[in-house]
Parts: structure tokens; C-alpha cells; sequence
């Protein structure tokens, strides 16, 4: 048995799965969850189908008792039902950190999004990890998010033991990505909300794994920005997709999304702020305590999610 | 194609080449969104404004290089003082300086105007925004009397408002200096006997000026009158102290500012010959 055993949770996701093969090329035994189906891997390795709220999840870490665990399995598909991304996200989510330090695991690494900071006109630039986390005040579809992170915060101090650090990527792009994010640079026509053209910040899958890779390695505790490299408009990102762009008066898609929302489509209308207004971070505390820069600028990042993805098949509902 | 055409037509030579010569370079864009190419279709529109107020410009030397808060007087109901003392900047300065003007909160939520402000450098005025565009050594423009100033009715022509102490604060904690500014003839371009606050909190905007001669012209008294500016630069003005002092510490300084602000504006209101 490996000295280092990972769990890793969403991996059938394509960005747990890039870091599952990366770790498991740097010796780590990987162990994989993921509560949808169960996916076919390069790379050897234990797949279980399993919640992160019920019991079953209990087994697999009594049985395996992993040294470092990386909760990448945040639900961020809107598909799911609100009452089914809080049991995974909110109730899950605690089971997997309470799990991980009862049985041992001396690394703890939560996957959280740039999403609950919120687009917001009053924001300013850059946001820093300790600001207050603006989304939830207009939208509760985002509350889950926003409580999974609260906990593992307020987790990583009550557990020094299990020495816990918290990620907050920016929007994750890149040919195994399957998020909205990444389905809307690939969309053609792409609507766009008329009169509004925020500069956004997006992270390439490579440069997104190598920062949980180092973070995984690494000792250092705390909460964690990461974004790529620089910053772009919009709709100069959509420009090099080269989708037609609609531009929608900011009410109707709002409109539109909400009546969509009945009918049980994917996005949330909160995501209308975040082409409206900028939520541009800091990535100042992750390069200085873990050495780690991103090498991807974000037009290349761009083209990589749209000719990329022309040639692989990106896992449904991946992050 | 035609949009290359049109923007080749209005674009202002001048203005290109002092957006190329700013020295306080970025790259294609920073992270607020300014954009020196995208600016300096804009900055030539503002250039049009500039010449419709024919502004006599005096001090402008008095403008140094690296991080300083320039600090005017504010009215005209329209941001006009605050796109000439741009321009002035732009055009008038060795080397010329883009200021980064600090705007209302409720700019960003502006279909189009948004954009234009942002690609031209204008960010929201947040304190974080100012320190870290000031620790990048930017010129920053900042109207202390905030709506108050440029909402004034004709009644308190050339009176300033109150200031507000942020401006100060920034100039300790960056060591940025103080530039003060008085900008004379937008009071009179649009002469506003009063402000309809009901109006105003409907539109959600900071206040709704009704023009002396709206009952004559109708909405048109809502466009300026070619007043003809004139900008004065003052010397800077250097402060010391600790920035998270007490409020009365700091309200003191600011009184500085204001007094020297207020002799300017009335030195200039003095001199004037014409309001044309």
C-alpha cells in the first residue's frame, strides 16, 4: 500500500481527473467519488459511485484512510435540483472534511469558486480573499456555495491537525471542462447583455491542476485565489471563439433565465451579473506561498476550450 | 470596413499621440478595463467637449510625474470639469498624464457609458481602487464634493460643498500630493434653480437638476451653454501625518485643501472678463 493515498471527489469531472493522473504519476495511490456515473480513467485506480452525504462514503475512507484528501466534487451543474446541491454541496461536503480527520488524512484541499464573491457594480479590483462574499444577497441559488465554503473555513480552524486550504478559481476554462463557463466560450450565436462588456479573468485546466498539485504537495493552510494570467475583456474573449454575439438587454436574459429556471434549465440567473459587472481577484497569496504563477494567458486559454474540445468529448457536467 | 472608416474620422491626432506618450503605460488593457487603443477613440470625442468650452488652462506645470490626487471643485450638473481637466491633462501636460478619474457607485450599472468609462480609465471610486492605482503610480482625479458639487443650484455658485475626508486619507497613506484645481464657467452651463429629489431617487440617480430655461427651450436647456472654461493648476500640496488618524485631525487638513481650492475658484471667478 502507497505511503500517500488521495481521495479525490468529483472524479468524473475532467479537472479531478487531470489531477488524479498527475498525482498518480508523482506516487500517490488514487481514490476516486464521484455520486454520478462512474467514468473510465488512463490511469490506475480505485472508482467509487457514491453521495457525499450518505453512508457509503463513510466505508470507502475507513477502508482506504487517506492521507490527503482534495474535495473537487463542489455540484457547480445547475442541472441539479437546489435540494440536492445543498445534501451534496452543504451536507456533503461536511461528512467528507469531518470524515478526513477522524480516519487520519493530513492534507485537506476544498475546491470553492470565485462565484460566491458575486459580480457586483460596487465591487473593486482586485478582491482579496478575506472581503465579504457579496453573491448571496441577490441570489439564494448561489447559498450553497457560499455555506460550503463558510464551513470549511471555519473547519480549517478547528482542524490544525488536518492542514486544510481552501481554492477559490476563477472561472475554470479549457478543452475537459464541461461548465458553464466553458459551454458559453464555445457557444455560437453567444448572446451578450447589451451595453455591457465587464473584464473577466479565466483559468486554463494546466494551470488550475498544477496549482492544486502544488497546493496538495505543500503545508501551508488558508484561503486561496487563483486566476490565470491577465485579464480581458468579454467579449474579446468571445471574439477569439469567433461566435456571433447577440447582445440582450440586461431584463430580458434575466427574464428569460428565471422562466428558464422553471423549466428546469442550466443556468442560474445570477451568472447575468457576471456578464454584466467585473469580479476580478487576487491570486497575490497563492504565488507567494506556494511559488506557483499561471503560464496561460487568457486568449490561449480561450482557443485551447474551443479547438480542444472540437476533438475530446468533455465530461457532462464536469466543473 | 465602415466602423475603421468612422473611427479613423473621428479620431483627434492629438489625442493619439498623447495617449501614446502617457507614461504610465499598461498593456492591451489593466485590470479596471482601460485600454489605451479603445481610449483614445473617446478621449477624442471628450477632445470635441474640450474645444466646445475652449478652456484657458494655467498652471498645468504645476502637475508632477508619478502618483498625485488632483483635486477640483465640482458643478455643471454634467461631469464637462471632469473631462476637460482630463483632456487638459492629456493634451496640455509634458508628458502629458492620464488621470484616473474616480466615478459615482452607480456608474457601472450604465448600459454603454460603463464601457466608455472604463476603456478611458475611469474606475469606481472605492478606496481600494484609488490606493492600489496610486501605488502603481497613477495621477487620480477626485472630486471631494462628490454629487453635492455637481448638483449645486445657481444659488450656490462657486460656494464649495462639503469635502469629504478620502482624498486625504489616500494622500497620507500613499504619499501621493494634493494638485488643487479650480475650474471656472461650468457653473453657467447649465444654470440649475433647482434640484427635484423625488425625481431623482425615481431614476436612481444622485439628483435631477431643472434648468432655468427648461420652460423656454424645453429638454434642450439640459445642453450646456459654450461658457468658456478656464482651469487653473495649482502647486501640490504635501501632507504628512498618520492616515488612520482621528476624523477632526484629518477634517483639518482637508479644510487646507478646500480654503486653497475655494481661493483659486474665487481668484478665477475675479479675473474673468466674460462667461463666453
Amino acid at each position: 500500500m502507497s505511503e500517500r493515498v488521495v481521495l479525490i471527489t468529483g472524479i468524473a469531472g475532467g479537472l479531478a481527473q487531470l489531477v488524479g493522473e498527475r498525482l498518480h504519476a508523482l506516487g500517490y495511490e488514487i481514490v476516486g467519488v464521484d455520486y454520478r456515473r462512474e467514468p473510465h480513467l488512463d490511469f490506475p485506480a480505485t472508482i467509487y459511485r457514491a453521495s457525499y452525504n450518505k453512508t457509503k462514503i463513510e466505508d470507502i475512507i475507513r477502508r482506504h484512510r487517506p492521507t490527503h484528501v482534495l474535495h473537487l466534487g463542489r455540484v457547480g451543474n445547475l442541472k441539479e435540483q437546489l435540494g440536492k446541491r445543498f445534501d451534496l454541496n452543504v451536507l456533503g461536503s461536511r461528512k467528507v472534511m469531518d470524515l478526513a480527520a477522524r480516519y487520519g488524512a493530513r492534507r485537506l484541499l476544498v475546491l470553492s469558486t470565485f462565484h460566491i464573491y458575486g459580480a457586483h457594480p460596487h465591487n473593486h479590483i482586485p478582491i482579496f480573499e478575506d472581503e465579504p462574499l457579496r453573491a448571496g444577497t441577490g441570489f439564494p441559488q448561489i447559498a450553497d456555495a457560499i455555506q460550503l465554503d463558510n464551513q470549511a473555513v471555519l473547519w480549517m480552524y478547528r482542524h490544525a491537525e488536518c492542514r486544510t486550504a481552501i481554492l477559490r478559481p476563477c472561472n475554470v476554462v479549457g478543452p475537459d471542462v464541461g461548465n458553464a463557463i466553458s459551454g458559453y466560450l464555445r457557444s455560437d450565436p453567444v448572446p451578450v447583455i447589451l451595453g455591457f462588456d465587464p473584464m473577466v479573468q479565466l483559468i486554463h485546466q494546466d494551470d488550475l491542476v498544477e496549482a492544486l498539485v502544488r497546493v496538495t504537495e505543500g503545508r501551508a493552510t488558508g484561503i486561496f485565489n487563483v486566476v490565470g494570467k491577465g485579464t480581458i475583456p468579454l467579449r474579446d474573449a468571445l471574439r477569439v471563439g469567433g461566435g456571433h454575439q447577440i447582445p440582450v438587454p440586461s431584463s430580458v436574459a434575466m427574464g428569460v433565465l428565471k422562466l428558464a429556471q422553471v423549466v428546469g434549465a442550466a443556468l442560474p440567473p445570477y451568472l447575468v451579473n457576471f456578464l454584466k459587472y467585473p469580479c476580478i481577484i487576487s491570486d497575490e497569496a497563492i504565488r507567494e506561498t506556494f511559488n506557483w504563477a499561471p503560464r496561460v494567458d487568457q486568449r490561449e486559454a480561450v482557443r485551447s476550450t474551443i479547438e480542444g474540445a472540437r476533438h475530446v468529448d468533455a465530461p457532462p457536467g464536469a466543473r | 470596413m465602415l466602423t475603421e472608416k468612422l473611427r479613423s474620422m473621428l479620431l483627434v491626432p492629438e489625442i493619439e499621440a498623447a495617449v501614446n506618450a502617457v507614461a504610465d503605460r499598461v498593456g492591451e488593457y489593466d485590470s479596471w478595463g482601460y485600454s489605451p487603443e479603445a481610449s483614445k477613440l473617446y478621449f477624442s470625442l471628450a477632445y470635441r467637449i474640450f474645444q466646445y468650452f475652449r478652456p484657458e488652462v494655467h498652471g498645468i506645470e504645476n502637475m508632477p510625474t508619478g502618483r498625485v490626487l488632483v483635486i477640483p471643485n465640482h458643478s455643471g450638473q454634467f461631469p464637462f470639469d471632469a473631462i476637460t481637466v482630463a483632456v487638459a491633462c492629456l493634451v496640455k501636460a509634458h508628458p502629458p498624464r492620464l488621470v484616473r478619474a474616480m466615478a459615482e457607485r452607480w456608474f457601472p450599472t450604465l448600459p454603454f457609458v460603463n464601457i466608455a468609462f472604463s476603456r478611458c480609465g475611469v474606475t469606481v471610486g472605492d478606496p481600494v481602487n484609488a490606493r492600489n492605482l496610486l501605488e502603481a503610480e497613477n495621477a487620480l482625479l477626485v472630486f471631494p464634493e462628490g454629487a453635492r458639487g455637481s448638483g449645486k443650484t445657481w444659488d450656490h455658485r462657486y460656494q464649495l460643498a462639503h469635502f469629504g475626508r478620502g482624498f486625504m486619507r489616500l494622500s497620507l497613506q500613499t504619499g501621493a500630493p494634493v494638485v488643487p484645481v479650480a475650474v471656472i464657467g461650468a457653473e453657467e452651463s447649465i444654470v440649475s434653480v433647482h434640484d427635484a429629489p423625488t425625481l431623482a431617487s425615481a431614476l436612481g440617480m444622485p439628483y435631477f437638476p431643472i434648468p432655468a430655461l427648461l420652460p423656454i427651450l424645453g429638454p434642450l436647456a439640459y445642453l450646456p451653454l459654450p461658457t468658456r472654461f478656464s482651469i487653473t493648476f495649482g502647486e501640490p500640496m504635501r501632507f504628512s501625518g498618520p492616515f488612520d488618524d482621528e476624523d477632526e485631525v484629518i477634517d483639518q487638513k482637508v479644510a487646507v485643501v478646500k480654503q486653497r481650492v475655494q481661493t483659486m475658484v474665487d481668484d478665477g471667478v475675479a479675473r474673468r472678463d466674460s462667461i463666453f
